[in-house]
């Protein structure tokens, strides 16, 4: 729990930073500083160092530009961007796909049956 | 193409908290709020980090993660923008403590920074208190160095600050006079130290002669 002089001394470098920070002057708040002990009227130039130094720093164009890109493309992916194409490209999606499966079982099944015809037919001439 | 620009321009009107809503199945809504708080977010890491490299790739993390969970993401008295300052303070944090680089942070970046926005006949020795001052902010203590970018660089309000840092108000003011008054602490020491080792040095050289 903080004393009720400490309480004025935060109260105290609060104003003269939000003062620093928006402009305003320092001297009605200088004013107002009795009571404070005079070790926190010294903290002002430590405030007003801060302001100086830690100033606001720009990311690069290119790196804005690229994460922005990356970001949104990442979350269009397949799924994301075949979810929102019409209803009759899922049904010939669908389609195309069975389709496909079929034409490889189909393959698989005479394919093999074809072969087996191929091969077996040397051995028997052979016999 | 029209209903595009006409949606886009409606998204800078809105607030976070429709964009969040929006976010989960919209990617032209997180574009919004990356556009937001991609800056502030920027430079909260790249003072923490102190090097551009670092910066962009802990930038890039944080939005990358904020996306991956923005549908889960409920707001129950955390802001958006508190949310975001608490994911790149965990990814900071844990850079840190991954690479044991806070000790052996570069300032040049820095230092070319502010030589670049200052005018050329800036005083060195002013160049030289900031160099310090940089130096002293970055023994800080982590929540301590968290108070003071918010403050200074993102210019938050306590009442903002204390929702990103999960303490009160008058929680914030507090730490932030003891954070001064450790600063000043420090630097004065630091002074001390430069002042002896002037005198060393003007001793030693008297000895010589």
């Amino acid at each position: 729990m903080d004393s009720p002089a400490d309480e004025k001394a935060q109260d105290f470098v609060d104003n003269i930073t939000g003062a620093l920070q928006q402009g305003h002057s320092l001297d009605p708040l200088v004013d107002l500083s009795d009571g404070v002990h005079e070790e926190v009227v010294d903290l002002v130039p430590v405030i007003q160092g801060l302001r100086a130094t830690l100033v606001p720093v720009e990311p690069s164009a290119d790196f804005a530009a690229h994460l922005k890109t990356q970001l949104l493309e990442n979350e269009a992916g397949l799924a994301a961007r075949l979810r929102k194409k019409p209803a009759r490209l899922h049904v010939a999606a669908i389609l195309a796909v069975f389709a496909g499966f079929s034409l490889l079982l189909s393959r698989r099944l005479f394919g093999a049956s074809s072969a087996r015809d191929i091969t077996e037919e040397p051995v028997a001439t052979a016999l | 193409m029209q209903k595009f620009f006409a949606r886009r321009s409606q998204y800078k009107t809105l607030a976070d908290r429709a964009l969040v809503e929006l976010a989960a199945d919209d990617k032209e809504a997180f574009g919004e709020l990356y556009e937001r708080y991609l800056t502030k977010i920027y430079n909260y890491v790249y003072y923490r980090t102190g090097n551009r490299q670092d910066a962009e790739d802990l930038t890039a993390k944080v939005f990358q993660r904020a996306m991956s969970h923005i549908s889960t993401y409920v707001e129950r008295g955390l802001p958006f923008q508190a949310w975001l300052y608490r994911i790149a303070h965990n990814l900071v944090a844990n850079w840190h403590r991954d690479q044991g680089r806070r000790k052996i942070i570069a300032l040049d970046d820095f230092v070319a920074h502010s030589l670049q926005s200052e005018a050329p006949d800036r005083r060195t020795e002013e160049q030289e208190e900031q160099k310090q001052l940089m130096e002293a902010v970055r023994r800080l203590p982590e929540e301590r160095q968290q108070l003071l970018l918010l403050k200074f660089i993102e210019q938050l309000s306590n009442v903002e600050i204390g929702e990103i840092m999960d303490r009160t108000e008058g929680a914030v003011k507090s730490l932030y006079h003891r954070t001064l008054l450790a600063l000043r602490e420090d630097l004065q020491r630091g002074e001390d130290i430069s002042a002896a080792r002037r005198l060393s040095g003007s001793a030693a050289r008297r000895q010589r002669k």
